[in-house]
């Protein structure tokens, strides 16, 4: 067993993360350790990291060797919204030190460099000017390069021991000792090189932020919030002449949880009154409530998705045929909203011959063509309502192969007054594994007017008798 | 109006009016009217037809005519669909739809057309409730239907009664069987299935409802046997004699298409 991290007091007594443990155990005497969670470790980070959305949109979770232990923030213009990067890091420091937590924080002009400026340098939080990567990276250790353990050990070997001493060697000697992983983190550490990182959450197309300078926590302040963010995104989304399709709302709470809902748009949507209705539909919705607990201090808003929007004059057009599609789609994601996505759906016809195969229901939400049911055309006389699956039921009938006599159903005796069919339909092979029987179907009618659809899988054989099912029920 | 009022017909129906005036306290004899196409039924309506604005209810005679009575519900949908732009809302709670889900082709054999059809199923009845004045006050659908698991309370239906009257749509509410409560809906019919019509060959052409209209403010109740005709989506008076009534007295329409 090996230690995977070590605190400082344990740092004071001379262990470092990878000892053995029992070297460490004969090193410091009483020593307490603990097993390690690595799940719980990258999921405290990740809930970090969403906690760090209230900096920028863009955040990265990064890989030590054993794992995700730290966080890039691509604070691209997003620093002078805090007033500059020095106030920017004092405001993370400030606020990951209430946590509980020990920060190391560096600025750079690459990820490589802040990585290694956090891990090696010697304050707590740096900041690396444009271009002084190089002179920044001179005297840190090699570990400041991400390279492999075995790299490492192979170049601690030759004696290297500070990136510096990699600098002033010739590249083609390096590359053809160590591969291209020794001279492509070099070159990504001083921006030679450019380096793909995926964000923890997709960046959105737009974004609203704001810090309140008391923490809000009722309801009716997180949808007057919302609502002055809807503004200026709205703004922002008239300029381009696009609308929203997906909205999330993160909530920032004091002790470093965030709130984040997701809000969809039937079509897209400038309109704020609008969206903080849904927003206040979702929050209403919400199994606990809003948790406010000591409330909110900021906010964000992201467009995860636009999508381009026509001008429409709104006011003029009250019985244009588009002023209904468009009051209909705000109707529908109002219900969406409370009721969820899969409660308000539409019938679309399905090519299929299966009477429950040949309807599918939508969410009425969903992007793409109304259902056509123009074109879709059975043969045989479908009922009104159809069961959700076939109820099997009792059926006497004069002749094997003729319609019923009468058949009891849901403990109801129905003597049948007359009987249309029947109407063969036959598995579709293609779908399923053949165990399906063919289907012979009657519309039936009782003697007190009620027209039912009853079927009869398969055929009378030799010791078979079918069964009977009833599918459907006429008005 | 003695100047005026020749008959007294005539002097009736104009009293009709100021009394339904002062009821309803605004001055609407303009509120738009929907035939259902039969028009000794019609004739029992204020202002011959069904208004728009308003809640209409539908109950089963037993629970066995439920679909029946969803048959009517849907024809009155039809009728509503025809004059009116917008798609139709089906609200259900659950266990609704315990006769079956509405069906694509049924509904469209029928004359409903399904891809006017938004169909919006609920967990609990508060939420079905909530939705059908939603519906309603978005002005969107022509028609708002519902189906309950519960019976509602007088407060509620005067509720979805004024939003459907503040945005003229009708709102047609499927009530469960027993249904004898208090209401403010303008009209209450009550379904039972009825022997469909048949043709000379003795198929299927058309089903038949026995429908009472056992509330209708500012009307006059009436029983009648009903037939609807899914070629003319029309509401009709079903001959009672025989079985094999001759369909060109009822639907010259239908016959000329089928043959």
């Amino acid at each position: 067993m090996r230690l995977v991290a070590v605190n400082s007091a344990a740092r004071r007594s001379g262990l470092t993360a990878g000892e053995l443990l029992a070297n460490a155990r004969s090193k410091v005497r009483n020593l307490q350790v603990r097993d390690a969670d690595p799940a719980a470790d990258s999921a405290a980070l990740r809930k970090l990291g969403f906690w760090c959305l209230r900096y920028t949109p863009t955040v990265m979770a990064c890989g030590g060797e054993s794992g995700a232990d730290g966080l890039f923030l691509d604070i691209t213009g997003a620093a002078h919204l805090f007033g500059g990067e020095a106030a920017l890091l004092a405001d993370l420091a400030g606020r990951l030190r209430a946590f509980g937590l020990i920060p190391r924080l560096a600025v750079a002009g690459t990820a490589g460099a802040a990585w290694a400026v956090a891990r090696f340098g010697e304050r707590e939080c740096a900041i690396v000017p444009s271009g002084g990567e190089e002179e920044a990276l001179r005297d840190l250790p090699l570990a400041g390069l991400r390279l492999s353990a075995q790299t490492q050990l192979l170049l601690r070997r030759l004696g290297f021991r500070r990136i510096g001493d990699l600098l002033r060697q010739p590249r083609a000697p390096l590359a053809g000792r160590f591969g291209e992983d020794l001279l492509l983190r070099l070159d990504q550490a001083l921006g030679r090189a450019p380096e793909p990182l995926s964000p923890l959450v997709s960046p959105p197309a737009y974004r609203a932020h704001v810090v309140f300078a008391e923490p809000i926590g009722s309801e009716a302040h997180v949808i007057e919030g919302a609502r002055r963010l809807l503004v200026e995104l709205s703004e922002d989304l008239d300029r381009n002449g696009a609308g929203a399709r997906k909205l999330r709302l993160l909530l920032f709470r004091l002790d470093g949880k965030v709130l984040s809902l997701t809000i969809g748009l039937a079509a897209p949507s400038r309109d704020v009154a609008h969206m903080t209705g849904l927003i206040a539909l979702r929050l209403d919705r919400l199994p606990n409530g809003l948790e406010a607990d000591f409330g909110f201090d900021a906010m964000s808003l992201h467009v995860l998705l636009a999508e381009p929007m026509a001008e429409r004059q709104a006011l003029f057009a009250v019985d244009d045929e588009a002023a209904v599609a468009a009051g209909l789609a705000r109707l529908i994601d109002r219900l969406e909203q409370r009721l969820g996505r899969a409660a308000v759906r539409r019938l679309h016809p399905r090519q299929s011959h299966i009477p429950e195969r040949a309807v599918i229901l939508k969410p009425a939400g969903d992007v793409g063509a109304l259902p056509d049911w123009a074109a879709a055309r059975s043969v045989g006389a479908r009922p009104l309502l159809l069961l959700p699956r076939p109820e099997a039921t009792e059926v006497v009938a004069l002749v094997p192969e003729g319609p019923p006599r009468q058949f009891r159903w849901r403990g109801v005796l129905h003597q049948v007054a007359d009987a249309e069919g029947p109407e063969r339909i036959a598995p579709e092979w293609w779908h399923t594994s053949g165990d399906e029987a063919e289907r012979d179907y009657y519309v039936v009618e009782d003697t007190a007017g009620r027209r039912f659809w009853l079927y009869r899988a398969g055929r009378y054989g030799a010791g078979v008798i079918p069964a009977w099912f009833v599918h459907g029920v006429f008005a | 109006m003695q100047t005026t009022g020749g008959t007294k017909a005539f002097r009736i129906a104009v009293l009709r009016q100021v009394v339904m005036r002062l009821e309803r306290g605004l001055p609407d004899p303009a509120e738009e009217r929907l035939s259902l196409g039969a028009p000794s039924v019609d004739r029992h309506l204020p202002g011959a037809g069904l208004a728009c604005g308003a809640l209409h209810e539908v109950v089963a005679a037993t629970h066995g005519d439920r679909p029946a009575a969803f048959g009517f519900l849907a024809a009155l949908m039809v009728r509503v669909l025809a004059v009116r732009r917008g798609p139709a809302m089906l609200v259900a709670a659950p266990r609704c739809f315990d006769f079956g889900r509405p069906y694509g082709h049924g509904l469209c054999q029928f004359g409903l057309d399904a891809s006017r059809l938004v169909l919006v199923e609920t967990r609990q009845d508060k939420d079905a409730l909530w939705t059908m004045d939603e519906a309603l006050r978005s002005k969107a659908p022509a028609v708002v239907a519902g189906l309950l698991e519960r019976d509602l309370d007088l407060t509620m239906s005067r509720r979805l009664s004024l939003a459907a009257a503040s945005s003229a749509t009708p709102l047609l509410l499927l009530r469960p069987s027993p249904a004898a409560g208090a209401s403010a809906a303008a009209t209450r019919w009550r379904v039972a299935a009825a022997s469909p019509a048949r043709d000379g060959h003795g198929a299927f052409a058309g089903c038949r409802w026995s429908v009472a209209l056992e509330r209708c403010r500012n009307g006059r109740i009436g029983q009648w046997p009903l037939a609807w005709d899914h070629v003319a989506h029309r509401i009709r008076l079903a001959e009672v004699l025989a079985d094999c009534t001759p369909v060109e007295s009822a639907n010259p329409r239908g016959r000329r298409l089928a043959g």
